[in-house]
């Protein structure tokens, strides 16, 4: 006889509900920016530079005017003259060099795929014909394509007018580090590298455009993580007000920080639907996507630890140098590089800490922000910094991370760069990875596969993340909140408005439980949406890991509000004091008697006779929601308190090296997770797993390359490998919850696998390699950059 | 990421392929355009006819002939794989076109495009090589036969005339005693291999090695023949550990292999030493066990 298994149902728990969105978005119903169809759509071509580095003399686009189906053709010059360029607006960083830029390169192009000419056409074909008619006389300069080449005093200039290609020097003489060194029993030097990378959303950046001349109306549907931050920029750009701009971000398929920039063909798009007066769309393709949007992650680190025998770190000196290649890109793409050197001292005791950070222009793409947003560089540094020096002294890297650990009793403890931890215990966070890893268990099994020959490892890492960064004063022109409405519609329904956006992180199913939790209502009865400028008047959209802080926040905020309002309605229906009525199941209620939801909603709009005297009609809010403790500037000492939270995680890899081939196999994954109160654990799961698989990436698969021109080489996804699912690597995952005290007790999670899971592997790889005597010191681990690190070893 | 203005006959002979090729200066053949598709997308490849093949059922299915095997050009991969036919006539071509791509690109692809396509890094024109078979190309003045070593003359370049279709594609028939494997390494499950090693071997009755055949891809600017790397091989009866690194430091002398973002020259020349090593251990064994591979 057979057994039947019972069905598995879906978990329909206070923490694991399935998401509402799939159905629609597995299903082929979404509706993404290639789904908006509008009758008389035109299409743009872009004309994108082939050289790195180059004066433009004159542009002519009179052949592509003679091609028929095509509306029209413009350059930068011509475009410049009419509309708005993009600035940083970072006047406060005095160190930033201020810049402008149009939707078009004007005078000069610095990347390969840099926007110089665009076309409109009937159809994107034809406008991909149209741009070979139109002739650029280039005057070739020589282009910077390694950072450290273009730091040398000879190096070409991006910008004559700088001096040098030093977009951005920050130092940061945090304690005392002068003392610290002179104390110490020895000093650690190492240099790390990280390459260079790219958050690759399913689908690119785009934009429709659609401008009504009758009403001066623009509406933008744009595939983008910040529509409220877009509008701003569009009504630069294009000379109309805020209030005549509406921007629609569709479904995504994915961000990943990429979409968190506006790239100028946004706005280009706008100022085209304005000129041709006809709906025009532009949509990325991934060429453009590899080699004209967004980069990450590449830096060198230069760094000095200052240790003491017993495995103290006392101070620690760092030089980072990041790429950011033309810095041309809005917001600031080198904003991950200074929150690389805001989390080096991550969660150890670590005063003493100095850092020099120069951002340098290269011509390459832009570099930006990419899941995990600088944080990663940080937590290798650190991390390796421990286990190098533990190494040197003998020390276990367990015992290195307990020697060094900022001790549970201080919270909260301020981080030399003036972060506010009120993180949990780090050390029971430890026992619970090494218990959760089975480490020891698993260190004898490295023990023995060594005796056998084989190079097998165990690394561990661990991280802290800020999260809901709100950088108030340093944000530009932007505001860095929250804002959610919520109405109670007349027939006891509910509409849920946020200004984060989901890209695919299940927002509607989490803020239907944060509004029907608060209201005492079923999440079916709530309706969410989100990226409409028109219906919400500001937002901050969604990254940052800040959707459940701040979004989940504002909603919680707005539904305490209605309900509020509703229970003064019950009292007065029940004649009893407001604080004796209470909320569940669809029900107010005082003892025994019981009044709807749906009859309060009622009341409140169609049978306002039954409102206590001089209550307004209707039942919905827009609420504001500012957690109150961050820093908007840097005190006089540098010192910044950024997050709104910060969640912690630690991670153990166990890995295996083939030296013959450079493969890496990851045997083991274990994860340990703190991202305060856990709202749907299926959906959080879900982001570490997909982080998981993104380190993978990073770590084994993936590298930008450009040649020693600037001519880049990784220009489809033949070239640019990201995971399939061959390469899936299921994580063990433990979750600790330490509330944090805003609204729910949340803190931000999406990231904390990518920012800690590099660290492991590369400590997991290091380890194996103990055998040979191969350091590690960089994060591209992929079987060819690992087989030249062999190679090197056994020639040297 | 839209190709250049092209214009489209579907054929349903060889002759009027051969025509449509004939009368027009840079047309090119749409097989199962898993190659040429993106690269007109990415305006690499211009042809301005394209002359589909997919209708020609001459171009289909295999059979056994004198000691050879034909395949028609438009034999699919993921045929080529499954096919139990083929598997018991020629198991290393069911093996190597299971390494090729996924599946949904095995469906499409096919014998003849991928060997007139003639990428270096590409498994099946290496192993044409390998078993040393020939093409069969077809042109409005008549039909040649061009062997595999007189084929490849570039990185995606043959010795056949634009106005030539390739129609079939013979090797030897697989007999007792004959043995091969292809290895390869792949960054990702069904990406192109960055090298490939093909071994095909024959042990006479008494187990002694009587030829062996090398071949790689990802190694040259062409499919390789790695086979004068093998001949130390001729009259060994047992393959040790060391003959098997030593095939592989000599097919790894014997490459030519260029870097590019998937691995530098000198990697590669690593990985075509692991290959041989591991392709040649495999086809041993399969030389001196009846059935064979």
């Amino acid at each position: 006889m057979t057994a039947v298994a019972p069905p598995v149902a879906p978990p329909e728990t206070t923490t694991g509900t399935f998401r509402r969105e799939d159905t629609r978005l597995l299903c082929g119903e979404g509706e993404y920016l290639g789904d908006v169809q509008r009758p008389d759509l035109k299409h743009i071509a872009i004309l994108r530079s082939p050289l790195a580095h180059a004066r433009i003399r004159e542009i002519d686009v009179s052949g592509a005017l003679t091609l028929p189906g095509v509306i029209g053709a413009f350059t930068g010059a011509e475009l410049a003259a009419e509309v708005g360029t993009f600035n940083h607006h970072l006047e406060a960083i005095p160190t930033l060099r201020q810049l402008n830029w149009s939707v078009l390169a004007v005078d000069k192009v610095r990347f390969v795929g840099e926007a110089v000419a665009a076309v409109v056409a009937d159809s994107r074909y034809i406008a991909e014909d149209a741009l070979e008619l139109i002739e650029v006389d280039y005057e070739e300069l020589p282009a910077v394509s390694d950072v450290e080449a273009g730091l040398e005093a000879d190096a070409p200039q991006l910008y004559e007018d700088w001096g040098d290609n030093v977009f951005l020097y920050i130092p940061g003489p945090h304690g005392d580090t002068e003392t610290a060194f002179a104390n110490a029993d020895g000093v650690l030097q190492e240099k790390f590298t990280h390459h260079r990378i790219i958050g690759l959303p399913l689908d690119g950046h785009g934009a429709l455009g659609e401008f009504d001349a009758a009403t001066g109306r623009l509406v933008l549907h744009a595939s983008t993580q910040i529509p409220h931050f877009l509008r701003t920029v569009l009504a630069e750009i294009t000379g109309l007000s805020e209030a005549k701009i509406r921007v629609v971000a569709p479904d995504m398929g994915g961000g990943f920080g990429n979409k968190v920039h506006m790239v100028r063909e946004e706005a280009l798009v706008a100022v085209l639907a304005m000129r041709v007066r006809h709906p025009v769309v532009w949509k990325q393709d991934r060429t453009e996507s590899l080699t004209a949007s967004v980069h990450s992650r590449q830096q060198v680190h230069n760094v000095e630890a200052a240790y003491r025998n017993d495995g103290r770190i006392l101070g620690l000196r760092a030089e980072i140098i990041a790429d950011v290649g033309s810095p041309e890109l809005y917001v600031l793409g080198a904003g991950p590089a200074i929150v690389t050197t805001a989390i080096v001292p991550n969660c150890y005791d670590l005063q003493d800490y100095a850092f020099e950070l120069r951002c340098v222009a290269t011509n390459k793409a832009p570099m930006g922000a990419y899941r995990g947003y600088g944080q990663g560089q940080a937590v290798f540094l650190i991390e390796r910094v421990l286990d190098l020096v533990g190494e040197k002294l003998g020390i276990d890297p367990v015992e290195m991370r307990r020697i060094n650990m900022i001790p549970d009793e201080q919270r909260p403890y301020v981080t030399a760069t003036g972060a506010v931890l009120d993180c949990g215990s780090f050390h029971d966070q430890l026992s619970d990875l090494l218990e959760g890893a089975d480490y020891a268990a698993a260190c004898r099994r490295r023990d023995e596969a060594r005796t056998e020959g084989r190079l097998v490892g165990v690394g561990i890492a661990q991280m802290v993340e800020a999260t809901a960064p709100n950088i108030h004063g340093l944000a530009g022109q932007f505001g860095v909140y929250e804002m959610a409405m919520l109405a109670v519609q007349p027939d006891g329904k509910v509409n849920v408005v946020v200004g984060t956006k989901s890209q695919g992180q299940g927002h509607e199913t989490i803020f239907a439980k944060a509004a029907a939790d608060e209201l005492g209502i079923s999440p079916d009865d709530v309706t969410v949406s989100d990226g409409d400028t028109g219906v919400l008047p500001y937002g901050s959209g969604t990254w940052g890991s800040r959707s459940v802080v701040m979004g989940g926040g504002a909603v919680i905020k707005a539904a305490r509000q209605v309900r509020d309002k509703m229970v003064a309605i019950a009292a007065g229906l029940l004649d009893a004091p407001a604080d004796q009525i209470t909320v569940s199941d669809g029900f107010f209620r005082l003892g025994e008697a019981a009044i709807p939801f749906a009859q309060i909603a009622s009341a409140a709009y169609l049978h306002t006779f039954l409102l206590p005297p001089g209550m307004d009609p209707g039942l919905s809010v827009i609420v504001g929601y500012d957690s109150f403790n961050t820093s908007p500037f840097p005190d006089e000492r540098g010192k910044m308190n950024v997050a709104a939270t910060y969640a912690t995680a630690a991670a153990a890899a166990v890995v295996e090296v083939d030296p013959a081939t450079g493969v890496v196999s990851v045997g083991d994954l274990t994860i340990v997770h703190d991202c305060g109160t856990v709202m749907n654990q299926v959906i959080l799961d879900g982001q570490i797993h997909g982080a998981v698989m993104q380190a993978i990436g990073q770590t084994f698969l993936e590298e930008l390359h450009y040649d020693e021109n600037g001519q880049p080489l990784t220009t489809t996804l033949l070239d640019y490998a990201i995971p399939t699912f061959g390469d899936i690597v299921e994580p063990r995952i433990i979750h600790r919850e330490t509330p944090s005290d805003l609204i729910g007790g949340y803190r931000g999670a999406g990231e904390g696998a990518l920012i800690v899971v590099p660290a492991a592997l590369a400590a997991a790889v290091h380890d194996a390699l103990v055998p040979l005597g191969v350091p590690i010191t960089q994060a591209n681990l992929s079987p060819p950059r690992l087989r030249d690190l062999l190679r090197e070893h056994s020639a040297g | 990421m839209k190709p250049a203005r092209f214009e489209y006959v579907a054929v349903e002979s060889v002759a009027e392929a051969t025509e449509a090729l004939a009368d027009s200066e840079d047309a090119r053949v749409l097989a199962g355009g898993q190659s040429l598709v993106p690269l007109m997308n990415l305006r690499l490849a211009r042809p301005s006819l394209l002359v589909d093949v997919n209708g020609v059922g001459a171009l289909s299915g295999f059979e056994a002939r004198n000691g050879t095997l034909r395949f028609g050009a438009m034999c699919r991969h993921r045929f080529l794989e499954t096919d139990p036919a083929v598997r018991r006539q020629a198991p290393i071509v069911a093996e190597t076109a299971g390494l090729i791509g996924h599946v949904g690109i095995r469906n499409r692809g096919t014998l003849g495009g991928s060997i007139a396509h003639a990428d270096p890094v590409a498994e099946l024109p290496a192993l044409l090589v390998a078993l040393g078979g020939n093409v069969v190309a077809s042109s409005t003045t008549g039909e040649r036969r061009v062997p595999a070593a007189e084929l490849f003359a570039g990185p995606f370049m043959t010795s056949l005339e634009p106005a030539e279709l390739l129609t079939a594609v013979e090797i030897p028939a697989h007999g007792e005693g004959d043995g091969g494997a292809f290895s390869e390494f792949v960054l990702r499950h069904g990406d192109f291999a960055t090298a490939g090693v093909a071994v095909i071997l024959h042990r006479d009755g008494d187990g002694a090695c009587e030829s062996v055949r090398v071949a790689g891809c990802g190694l040259g600017p062409t499919p390789m023949d790695l086979s004068a790397a093998g001949e130390f091989l001729l009259g060994e009866s047992a393959l040790t550990d060391g003959g098997a690194d030593e095939l592989g430091r000599r097919v790894a002398a014997a490459s030519d292999p260029t870097g590019d973002v998937h691995g530098s020259g000198e990697y590669r020349r690593e990985l075509a030493a692991v290959l041989a090593a591991d392709a040649v251990r495999r086809a041993w064994g399969r030389a001196g066990s009846t059935g064979g591979g």
